[in-house]
């Protein structure tokens, strides 16, 4: 029996599902060619309009929820060393212990490396697609996590108000610890990862190697 | 004429919006990102553009008959007599 945990997997079966009766309705028009009277016409309309229009909508939502989460981003195979550390239990990098905190979740990427911004969800998959650009042409053919390829690095420099947006930088225990550096903080000469730069350490090894490598 | 080309855009409208379901359910079935959009993209652009030529069919075929219902079971209507030509006498009871 089929079990939906979430509105994503919901969406997903009422998309598979028309999906199902669009193909059946073109099927019996393909097998009966019955003559195009009225009958025929509405269920050609709900065949090849409104029950693809549902896929369409349901599938984008679910596809686009789907892009969200850790699993998706892990897909390529270059992100095989973060997906590892961001899953491993006994890891103490900062993308492992981010991932175990269940406000982050399956979407631990995401929440971290998304626009904080009016569109950053628009910003972010837009980039996404630079992603997607940029596998397909410069790693798509190298070895095992992306041996071989090029070093893997930001677009531009990350952020502190990703951290920001759980990390208040008015806390009292913030301003205890960082009484030298908030006015640097706040103008965003210094980021929270100049400091906290255990993110991802793996990845971090693998820039640093084969920036010697090029040397 | 524009009914067996309706006929043929609809036939061409059911295969494309078939082809394009396929690939949308494998694209949520398997959500790899190549295929992903590949399927929002390529694929909602065959399904919009086989739902046009199903509608652009379903007004040819309109045109074609002039817009009158034609009933699904009932046979043709028969030909109208010829107005020279006198109606046969009512049977006799």
């Amino acid at each position: 029996m089929l079990q939906l945990h979430s509105t994503e997997q919901l969406l997903k079966a009422i998309a598979l599902a028309c999906a199902v009766l669009s193909v059946g309705i073109g099927a019996w028009y393909l097998i009966r060619r019955p003559h195009l009277h009225r009958v025929t016409k509405s269920l050609l309309l709900l065949g090849l309009g409104v029950f693809p229009l549902i896929v369409s909508l349901t599938g984008n939502i679910a596809s686009f929820e789907y892009t969200l989460t850790r699993p998706f981003c892990g897909s390529c195979h270059v992100m095989g060393p973060y997906l590892r550390d961001a899953e491993d239990p006994k890891s103490n990098s900062l993308a492992a212990m981010h991932s175990r905190n269940h406000k982050f979740g399956e979407n631990s990427c995401y929440t971290c490396h998304a626009d904080y911004q009016m569109f950053g969800a628009v910003t972010t998959k837009m980039n996404g697609m630079r992603h997607l650009f940029k596998y397909v042409t410069e790693y798509a053919s190298t070895g095992p996590d992306g041996e071989g390829g090029p070093p893997i690095h930001l677009y531009k420099p990350f952020k502190s108000e990703a951290c920001m947006q759980c990390h208040s930088m008015t806390a009292k225990k913030y301003l205890e610890q960082h009484a030298d550096q908030v006015e640097q903080m706040r103008s965003g000469d210094v980021a929270c990862i100049d400091c906290h730069n255990e993110v991802h350490p793996l990845a971090l090894t693998r820039r640093i190697s084969a920036k010697k490598e090029e040397k | 004429m524009k009914h067996q080309m309706a006929k043929k855009m609809v036939l061409f409208s059911v295969l494309g919006t078939m082809v394009a379901m396929v690939f949308m359910a494998s694209s949520i079935i398997f959500p790899l990102p190549l295929l992903l959009v590949l399927a929002m993209s390529i694929g909602q652009g065959i399904a919009i553009f086989a739902l046009a030529l199903f509608l652009l069919a379903v007004a040819l075929d309109l045109q074609s008959s002039g817009g009158s219902y034609i009933p699904a079971e009932e046979p043709a209507a028969a030909p109208e007599p010829d107005p020279g030509t006198e109606a046969p006498p009512p049977p006799s009871p």
